[in-house]
């Protein structure tokens, strides 16, 4: 087992100790966590009640929408699992000068800061996506092939990798401002057009909106791309999305990379 | 009466003294020590913003702020050899801890250059930050909610300590500092002392070779700072670490410290050894009477100053030189129960060193608007 991974593996460890000292926090948080879902995927029944596809020849017909959502789940609890606990920790970090202990670590300080906190409540919700998946696909007409089920888990890791960009972006952002709350709802905002399906961003307004999202800050290829390619047959235009995932995804990391230690190097610290 | 116990310091005679660092820094070197700490020129500025008074004033301070450059370190120069440990001494403000964190890399310079074991600092080297440690005794390091057992688990892995190691520096820390019950204890349970013990338990457990302390006794009691001197003794003087230590505390300074730097402004105004400070800086002695008879001011303004006359006791102030004269005269013409003559407090010293610095006001801050 590698260094880092160790290190992850202890940071996880102590996280999940902490939490069990605090078990009727932790349930409470879990119970939350699925009762908002719940809620929306209640929600989201309804709207099936009216109609029985998003978007006229669009494909998002009710199973393949769960699919759809239930993609969305995973990915979003494993962020929020992984590396939201920690971003979020870093504005205190930064106004308290504990940034400064990391720093003198012998580790990659981006790595410690985006893993250093483990919210293991977070994975309720992508325990529910599995099994929303689960039952999904076996209730829809399309089965997805081997070559889908292969892409599948690499395009959740390319979200992942997109969100994960953003995020530290942000928090890089809080290193050089020392408060960005306003930035925390921005990605709150921005993660709200991942949600849905890419057909709806149509017409004068939602085209350009769909070229920004996609092409700039890539936040419609983080759901869309591993549901269509898990949920509807794989077509040229399938793989177009497949490439700018992976590409978008690299792409990312590259730049938040940049980004995070150019924020680093100009950390003033606090004051003692 | 009541008077202090230090003079108005006497400029001609002492600026002689001040800003002596470059002279000394060579004469270590000379002395064949070799320098683990190496600094020249090393200046910090930083841009504030000056918020605004009133609703008006912070709206229109939304599109034109107003700063300043406020000057941390003005261009220090400083040498440490191996096995040193020395006192960065300075008021609130003087640019001591902004040191300490340009020497572990937590921030870059301004200007000027450093080596730390041979690293450039704020390049950040992983076989730099695996050598040297950095306490902080008004920051936690250790996991609030866990065990510090847990810690010290965490510790084992980030500075790649191989078990053995690990569990032999441990209990040899544990037990110096007599923690080993608390190991399993919630670190937020715990007292500040002993959360301190534990913070350098943590810091020394990967055996760095410089250990940088930020006023590591501030809020402890005397029993928790006495036990933290005679360790911080042992393990200095065991490992021949080289440890810079900040602090208000002159007992700190006195229990552990060779050599002192005093901080001002962003400059270092005293370099020097301990005593060299008192015999510098002090034209007297303090001589503590205790008379059969309640004296009058006249009597005793014969032997010296008197700064305190509390019925039969009192303390004089007497010029060094004059000790030797005076002393006998006193037991001659005065019936003596008991006298001792001390150094005046350091702190007293330290204060009006301090004092006599502040009193020149900070130049070059350059206003500027954004």
């Amino acid at each position: 087992m590698g260094r880092y991974t160790k290190i992850f593996a202890t940071f996880a460890r102590a996280c999940l100790v902490r939490d069990m000292t605090f078990r009727t926090n932790f349930l409470l948080e879990c119970i939350t966590s699925i009762g908002w879902m719940s809620m929306n995927l209640a929600f989201y029944l309804l709207v099936f009640t009216f109609t029985a596809e998003i978007g006229r020849g669009t494909g998002w017909t009710r199973e393949p929408f769960f699919a759809f959502v239930a993609t969305g789940l995973i990915i979003n609890s494993i962020v929020q699992a992984l590396f939201m606990p920690s971003a979020e920790e870093l504005t205190e970090m930064v106004r308290t000068g504990g940034l400064d202990g990391v720093l003198v670590q012998p580790l990659d300080a981006q790595f410690v800061l985006s893993l250093h906190r483990v919210d293991f409540s977070a994975f309720a919700n992508g325990l529910v996506g599995v099994g929303l998946l689960v039952w999904s696909l076996a209730r829809m007409d399309h089965a997805p092939g081997v070559i889908a089920w292969i892409l599948y888990p690499l395009l959740i890791l390319c979200g992942v990798a997109i969100l994960y960009s953003l995020v530290i972006m942000l928090a890089a952002a809080t290193i050089l401002l020392g408060r960005n709350q306003s930035l925390y709802d921005f990605w709150f905002y921005l993660t709200n057009f991942s949600r849905y399906p890419a057909e709806i961003y149509s017409g004068p307004w939602g085209g350009p909106l769909r070229n920004l999202c996609t092409f700039v800050i890539p936040i419609l290829l983080v759901v869309n791309v591993p549901a269509r390619i898990i949920a509807q047959p794989l077509t040229g235009q399938g793989w177009g999305m497949v490439a700018a995932a992976f590409s978008a995804a690299g792409a990312s990391l590259l730049v938040s990379r940049i980004v995070f230690q150019a924020a680093l190097s100009r950390y003033r610290s606090a004051s003692s | 009466m009541v008077f202090p116990y230090t003079s108005p310091m006497h400029n001609s005679s002492q600026n002689a003294a001040i800003h002596p660092q470059k002279s000394r820094a060579a004469s270590r070197e000379d002395a064949g020590r070799e320098p683990v700490i190496a600094v020249e020129s090393l200046a910090k500025e930083y841009r504030v913003y000056d918020k605004p008074e009133g609703l008006l004033a912070s709206i229109s301070g939304l599109f034109q702020r107003k700063s300043r450059i406020v000057h941390a370190l003005r261009g220090v120069n400083l040498s440490v050899g191996r096995g040193e440990f020395v006192a960065l001494l300075g008021p609130n403000g003087a640019g001591k801890t902004t040191f300490l964190k340009l020497l572990s890399g937590i921030i870059t310079p301004t200007r000027g250059t450093a080596q730390v074991l041979g690293h450039v600092p704020w390049e950040r080297a992983d076989d730099f930050r695996r050598r040297f440690a950095l306490v902080m005794g008004q920051r936690n390091q250790l996991w609030w909610d866990l065990p510090a057992a847990e810690s010290f688990r965490l510790h084992k892995e980030i500075y790649r300590i191989d078990t053995a190691r690990f569990e032999r520096t441990r209990d040899e820390l544990v037990d110096m500092l007599d923690v080993r019950k608390i190991l399993l204890q919630p670190v937020r349970e715990l007292s500040l002392g002993e959360r301190m013990k534990l913070e350098l338990v943590a810091a020394l457990l990967h055996e760095p070779q410089v250990l940088f302390l930020d006023e590591p006794t501030i809020g402890l009691d005397v029993v928790a700072q006495h036990t933290l001197h005679r360790f911080l003794t042992h393990v200095q003087a065991q490992r021949q670490m080289t440890v810079v230590l900040t602090t208000h505390y002159m007992k700190d300074v006195a229990a552990l410290c060779e050599r002192v730097v005093v901080i001002t402004h962003g400059d270092i105004l005293y370099d020097g050894s301990l005593d060299e400070i008192v015999d510098r800086f002090t034209t007297h002695k303090i001589v503590t009477l205790d008379l059969d008879d309640t004296p009058s001011l006249e009597r005793m303004e014969r032997f010296g100053f008197p700064c305190e006359i509390r019925g039969p006791q009192v303390i004089l102030r007497i010029d060094r030189p004059r000790i030797a004269e005076v002393l006998p005269e006193i037991l001659r013409s005065e019936r003596v129960r008991d006298i001792s003559v001390e150094d005046v407090p350091l702190e007293e010293i330290v204060a009006a060193l301090f004092r006599s610095e502040a009193a020149q006001p900070p130049t070059t801050h350059q206003e500027a608007r954004a």
